[in-house]
């Protein structure tokens, strides 16, 4: 089992949903957040006073898949991602060592 | 995590005997106020106050347009004209005798005017009362997230606390004498408040009737006179909370309120419209028409700016606002929503607080100070805009909305005695000082102003009333404080007048009264917080500073998505 923990643009938040949901994809964690890579942040004015935004909000999508979903769900985001700028975000894949199903305590890829 | 008391790293190590002194002194002031005030309570020299309102607005206070009172009052036999005055007394009279009608008939229009001007007072009052929900939004809005709740419970307290105070002493020191010099004609005049503590005449310092609004006070007339003034008083009172939020302690922020509501802003009160010696300075030293303030630019918010100052100074900026190179840092407001919502409140909340202080919709010149309002108001905002604009490239949201409260603070005093063109070239002084102001306060000063209360209500509140020295056009308040009731600077019917209108002294007594105001607040708050602070420090730990005020000090923290799980049943 793997999992695929892909950050992007929150404007491509809907596109890469409809994506994961015509390969068939269900199971998937999302949750805002803040981050950057290569891409600077810039400054702002608050009441006179210059700050730093560096820390831009993404949208993270976090899925564990049988290891042959994997190479096919990741093309799949990156087309439903790309914009080709920067800040176009990141795609993270990982082993996972086990699942369980709380419901009825499954385990393994059947839990998936 | 530790939901108990946080632990301050270093102790306040309490020493007993300035704990015992404290407790000592605390004891017996409060006596000797109880005792002070429980004695004029007692004493009903004078007219009997009218708790139901039957005996106001009869026969004897009926006015035609231009202020002649229709019935004659009974002649006072002490007075030099008097075998004239009865005379014509008994003449009117027999009159009466033969046309009972019109006797009838000036009573219910004696009646009716009062009562109109009652609902227009309380109305008024009641937008004025309004405004803390504006101004509990604006503040909330322009603090970092984690103290939202702290400082919605500063607002919140603000308002509990101050009026207490205000009803147990504040109300009876501000207006115990207001029937003396400046009796509120518009609701019956309030007779029964006819006795200064402190001074007489016309040099009356503290007012003496109408503790714990009882006795005297307990009159129709008198305790609508006391809702209004009350809510004005709040506005003091929450304005500090703008410059102090972030960092003082619960208690000391209490005590601030009982400060404020008791003797703070009530002793400005009424040496200005209590019939106090400011007021009085036209008749007793020929300066103008005495100090002028319609609405309150000095005597609500200056007084809370300064004050304000005075209690930012002594607690510091907060952690971490200054740099090592003494540079500021900028900490965003969290919920622009809330700024502009706020603001919003607090302008509609203004048009009861500018043309409310008639105290009379038999006022007409109402709508002169509704209109003058709001051109100030958005002749402040745009120049602000603007202004920072043109300084940092992007126009501030936050600027924009202090630019328009500041064109509304420094309106206040001169709305009702200046022209709409002029109310526009105030706003925009005004949005200059306030953009300024921020920056004096922010780089120059060090002093940390969260919400620029200093700037929008003590500079601008100084800015206003010095406005009414410059701008008035004397086409309104003629016999203001008594002078010039047949003529004034040659005119019959002339009013409050400036200096580009020929008024040199107005502008003098104007500069003297607001300069005044800002001392006096400034001092008296600092004067007490000092050794306040140096009992016992009104700044929290640094712990519970850096954590945010909702948890450590109330316990809960104000956003659902930060709420503890709920424990199912």
């Amino acid at each position: 089992m793997t999992k695929i923990e892909a950050i992007i643009q929150p404007s491509k938040f809907e596109s890469v949903k409809s994506v994961l949901l015509e390969l068939g994809i269900e199971g998937m964690t999302i949750s805002d957040v803040r981050g950057h890579g290569r891409q600077k942040g810039h400054t702002e004015v608050y009441r006179g006073r210059e700050y730093t935004v560096d820390l831009l909000p993404k949208v993270k999508f976090e899925i564990v898949l049988p290891d042959d979903l994997v190479e096919s769900t990741v093309a799949a985001i990156v087309k439903g991602a790309a914009t080709g700028k920067i800040g176009d975000g990141k795609i993270f894949v990982a082993k996972i060592d086990d699942a369980i199903r709380i419901r009825n305590q499954e385990r393994g890829p059947a839990a998936l | 995590m530790d939901h108990g008391k946080t632990e301050p790293v270093r102790r306040n190590v309490i020493r007993p005997f300035r704990w015992l002194a404290l407790r000592t002194a605390s004891a017996v002031l409060a006596l000797v106020v109880l005792g002070g005030t429980l004695v004029p309570c007692f004493a009903f020299d004078g007219p009997s106050p009218d708790p139901a309102g039957t005996a106001t607005g009869d026969r004897t206070t009926t006015f035609d347009a231009a202020g002649n009172p229709f019935v004659l009052p009974p002649p006072d036999p002490s007075a030099p004209d008097y075998a004239e005055k009865k005379k014509a007394y008994d003449e009117f009279q027999a009159q009466l005798a033969k046309e009972p009608l019109a006797g009838k008939l000036a009573d219910q229009v004696g009646h009716l005017r009062i009562g109109t001007n009652f609902s227009w007072t309380l109305l008024t009052g009641y937008l004025v009362l309004f405004m803390q929900a504006g101004f509990a939004l604006l503040t909330c809005g322009l603090v970092r997230k984690k103290n939202a709740g702290h400082l919605m419970m500063l607002n919140f307290a603000a308002y509990v606390f101050a009026f207490l105070a205000y009803y147990a002493v504040g109300y009876a020191f501000q207006f115990g004498a207001v029937a003396v010099n400046a009796a509120p004609l518009n609701l019956g005049g309030a007779p029964t408040l006819n006795q200064f503590l402190l001074g007489s005449g016309q040099w009356g310092f503290l007012g003496g009737k109408g503790f714990f609004l009882s006795g005297s006070a307990y009159d129709a007339g008198s305790l609508c006179l006391a809702l209004f003034e009350v809510v004005f008083m709040e506005t003091a009172g929450y304005i500090i909370v703008g410059a102090i939020c972030e960092r003082i302690t619960f208690w000391a922020f209490l005590l601030a309120e009982l400060c404020m509501g008791a003797l703070i802003y009530p002793i400005f009160g009424c040496w200005v419209w209590g019939g106090g010696w400011l007021s009085q300075l036209g008749l007793s030293k020929n300066l103008g028409h005495g100090y002028v303030d319609f609405a309150g630019s000095t005597v609500v918010h200056a007084v809370g700016g300064f004050a304000a100052m005075a209690l930012a100074i002594i607690l510091g900026p907060r952690l971490g606002k200054y740099g090592p190179d003494g540079k500021s840092r900028a900490f965003p407001a969290h919920n622009l929503v809330f700024v502009v919502t706020g603001t919003f409140i607090l302008l509609f909340g203004w048009m009861g607080f500018n043309p409310g202080s008639t105290l009379g919709a038999s006022d007409l010149r109402i709508s002169v100070i509704a209109i003058n309002t709001n051109l100030a108001a958005v002749a402040g905002s745009a120049t602000a805009l603007f202004l920072w604009y043109w300084m940092f490239g992007k126009p501030d949201v936050t600027m924009a909305c202090n630019g328009m409260l500041a064109g509304l603070v420094a309106i206040t005093a001169p709305c009702a005695f200046v022209s709409p063109n002029s109310s526009v070239i105030i706003g925009i002084l005004a949005g200059v000082l306030v953009c300024l102001g921020v920056l004096l306060n922010d780089r120059v000063l060090k002093i940390d102003d969260p919400c620029g209360a200093i700037s929008v209500h003590g500079f601008c509140g100084w800015l206003g009333a010095v406005c009414v020295g410059i701008f008035a056009d004397g086409t309104y308040g003629t016999g203001w404080n008594g002078v010039g009731v047949s003529s004034y600077l040659g005119h019959a019917g002339q009013g409050v007048t400036g200096l580009l209108h020929g008024d040199a002294k107005q502008f003098m007594t104007q500069l003297l009264g607001a300069t005044l105001c800002a001392m006096w607040a400034f001092g008296a708050t600092y004067g007490v917080f000092w050794v306040v602070n140096r009992v016992k420090s009104i700044r929290v730990s640094p712990e519970a500073e850096l954590q945010g005020l909702d948890v450590p000090e109330f316990g809960l923290s104000s956003y659902p998505e930060d709420a503890p799980y709920v424990l199912e049943a």
